[in-house]
């Protein structure tokens, strides 16, 4: 008897002690869900999830300002990264997080529409007066910016990336159908389709999946640029009617672009599959933005040499996609010292310093007014410096067709485009379909 | 002496041969397309995915290794499933003796409930389970993973253990409690052992499912000393950034343990499975 119960208590403390070598570390650690924590030191712990790691274009510049962050504020704050690998990783974790009611104390908004989710659930600081109080600061938001991280007239998140998007072409297939110069208007730029076809070179990378990211990026464009009715909607955030001539004039042309100038694996492909034909040189242009400019060079992607042949244009129009990408924000904390923590570092991390670091290191464009576009950076990236001087002179802009929606009719993006690429759905009942996705949004 | 095959029987014998190759490459086609891929560049695969590499270097296991820290996910995996399976299959079989030889008020209805959470989607599971998690005060720890993985197996053990130890002959225990055992002697001594076939199929099956779940893993950590290796493969791609070299390097060295306790089990997990199913 007595060797069973010694056996049994045996057991109960080997269990007790597997789960309690698996339970929590220490916070000073930094391993929280969330939060932050102040350590011994009294050094209060930010805990800051992102998915810019691994192969993320952005991660050496975030790594690179978290280190200087925990330098300069050494004793007082550190930043502590939890990393959370892919984006649609990042966003179904973060949208748990706001269904629970509780976020980390910083959380970078990027295209992914997380702060209105935040907002909805109050769970937002507001940054009024931080950044009223702060003359560099409020410098750096531009009436594009201010609009992005405002709502009500309260300014909610601070931007440090400009989405500034035209597209690629491959000047060697250009020369190869006889076109010298990129189109200036819609009719040149179909015509300049029909020469590459017509000299057996696939002109368009598209897609359909995964927001069909090329293939908007082309519609919204058309959009922009058809009129007064066209470029009123794309400056619209969250529009609820797409049943407009614009938009169904621009996806019946999208429509024929799918029929003829495009790869097979267009419908049902993602964007990994239209860069990758733009790199094997199987299409002669893609719609993208300059964080796509580092890949030309990739030989894991494309041949030596490929750099070369690319050329930057902006849209027929002449138009450009020009918008402050939704920034980082500060989240309602219990204890106040880790909400000014927090505050202090949206504020490094969207300062023109951090700006021109991942300008420099990266080419990502800067959402301030204050950051010049440096000698040093036009010499790594030339591509990208050509672009600005092209960029610069289009008054023509807007956000991006699908930044502007509500979430869920993104979704509906991806299940209808491929239907209006096959032609199962006219673009009537496409543009019925996105009005009928945003309308549940009232 | 053997007897002669006529043309009809060689046929069919012929034909069984070709259905079961067919069945092999079936089975097998993933496995080494993910392996031959772990070798080709981004191009090749995205170019031509059927097409073989043209050169063969280990480059892609290297960025795997570089860009994510598999090796600390993998051994977290390892912890965190071997005790999440031990604990599922331990409690399970208790549970499935219970229902296999007691009888009780509404047995029938407590293991239709039991078995029916089977059918709950795990996303629906996902928002409730954080915050019990996080209540408890156990978010990025493996406790947390063990207790989830341990749970999700539950409604699968608790069928295989019950249908086993109802194949087990009820004469063995009679004759146990002749002898003086008592009720916990006779299912940790006499039942337990017989019910091995059970035991190894409940715990493979809880084992792969530990081992292969990942939106818990995201959700319920956040910390590199306890997240699991499927997490891994997110490092590789990127709105916009992809390495599927690497990524399918790191897919070729987390699936490898899946299939060696497959291997090492398959016989255990395909009797245990159909243990019952011809009881009168």
């Amino acid at each position: 008897m007595k060797k069973r119960l010694l056996a049994l208590l045996m057991a109960m403390t080997l269990g007790a002690g597997c789960l309690t070598g698996c339970g929590r570390k220490p916070a000073a650690d930094g391993n929280q869900a969330s939060g932050g924590d102040t350590a011994a030191g009294g050094e209060v712990v930010i805990n800051y999830p992102t998915f810019q790691i691994g192969v993320n274009t952005a991660a050496p510049v975030v790594a690179q300002l978290v280190q200087e962050f925990n330098e300069q504020y050494k004793g007082k704050y550190k930043i502590v990264i939890e990393e959370i690998p892919g984006d649609a990783n990042y966003l179904e974790k973060m949208k748990v997080m706001i269904s629970g009611g509780e976020l980390p104390p910083v959380v970078y908004g990027g295209g992914y529409k997380v702060l209105d989710l935040a907002l909805a659930k109050d769970l937002v600081v507001d940054l009024t007066d931080y950044v009223n109080q702060d003359a560099d600061w409020k410098a750096n938001y531009n009436e594009q910016a201010l609009a992005v991280n405002s709502r009500d007239g309260k300014i909610y998140a601070s931007s440090s990336e400009l989405q500034l998007v035209g597209y690629f072409y491959n000047k060697e297939l250009y020369a190869k159908a006889g076109i010298d110069k990129p189109a200036e208007t819609w009719d040149e730029f179909f015509a300049d389709c029909d020469k590459l076809l017509a000299a057996g070179i696939t002109p368009l990378s598209m897609d359909t999946g995964d927001g069909a990211w090329c293939t908007q990026l082309l519609m919204g464009a058309m959009i922009a640029t058809s009129g007064e009715e066209g470029l009123k909607f794309m400056e619209t955030s969250q529009p609820t009617d797409y049943n407009l001539k614009a938009v169904t004039d621009a996806a019946a042309k999208i429509q024929q672009a799918f029929a003829k100038y495009t790869t097979k694996d267009a419908v049902g492909g993602v964007y990994e599959n239209a860069a990758n034909n733009f790199f094997s040189e199987n299409t002669a242009m893609i719609c993208n933005g300059p964080w796509m400019i580092g890949d030309f060079s990739d030989t894991t992607k494309t041949d030596e040499g490929f750099a070369d042949k690319i050329g930057c244009a902006v849209y027929p129009g002449p138009f450009v996609y020009y918008a402050p990408l939704e920034g980082f924000f500060v989240t309602k904390q219990d204890d106040p010292k880790l909400v000014e923590a927090s505050v202090e570092m949206v504020k490094f991390f969207t300062s023109t310093h951090a700006q021109q670091l991942a300008l420099e290191t990266q080419g990502m464009l800067p959402a301030s007014p204050q950051v010049e576009v440096t000698d040093q950076a036009k010499q790594k990236f030339p591509l990208l410096a050509d672009f600005l001087v092209m960029a610069n002179e289009v008054e023509t802009r807007s956000n991006d067709f699908t930044s502007n929606m509500f979430p869920n009719v993104t979704d509906v993006i991806s299940q209808q485009m491929p239907a209006l690429a096959t032609g199962d759905i006219t673009p009537e009942q496409f543009a019925q379909a996105l009005t009928d996705a945003a309308a549940k949004n009232q | 002496m053997k007897k002669q095959l006529t043309a009809k029987e060689g046929v069919l014998i012929t034909l069984k041969y070709l259905f079961m190759l067919l069945c092999v490459l079936v089975a097998l086609f993933p496995i080494v397309w993910v392996i031959m891929s772990s070798f080709k560049t981004n191009k090749e695969i995205l170019s031509n995915g059927l097409a073989l590499p043209t050169q063969f270097n280990f480059n892609g296991y290297r960025d795997a290794l570089q860009i994510s820290p598999i090796l600390q996910f993998f051994s977290n995996s390892v912890v965190i499933t071997v005790i999440s399976t031990f604990i599922n299959v331990l409690a399970l079989a208790m549970a499935g003796y219970v229902f296999a030889r007691c009888r009780f008020r509404l047995k029938n209805a407590l293991f239709l409930l039991l078995s029916a959470s089977m059918v709950i989607p795990t996303t629906s599971l996902l928002h409730p389970v954080y915050l019990v998690i996080n209540k408890i005060g156990l978010t990025d720890t493996k406790t947390a993973l063990i207790l989830v993985y341990a749970a999700l197996s539950m409604p699968l053990s608790l069928m295989i253990m019950r249908s086993t130890f109802q194949a087990i002959p009820p004469s063995l225990e009679e004759a146990a409690y002749v002898d003086g055992a008592g009720f916990c002697r006779t299912f940790f001594q006499i039942m337990l052992p017989c019910a091995k076939g059970g035991l190894a199929s409940a715990g493979v099956l809880a084992f792969l499912n530990g081992w292969n779940e990942f939106t818990f893993a995201l959700v319920l950590t956040s910390s590199t000393s306890v997240r699991t290796l499927p997490l891994a493969l997110g490092y590789f791609t990127s709105s916009f950034s992809f390495n599927y070299t690497a990524m399918f390097a790191a897919i070729t060295i987390a699936v490898i343990p899946s299939i060696l306790v497959f291997a090492i089990f398959q016989e255990q997990i395909v009797n245990s499975l159909i243990a019952g199913s011809v009881k009168g």
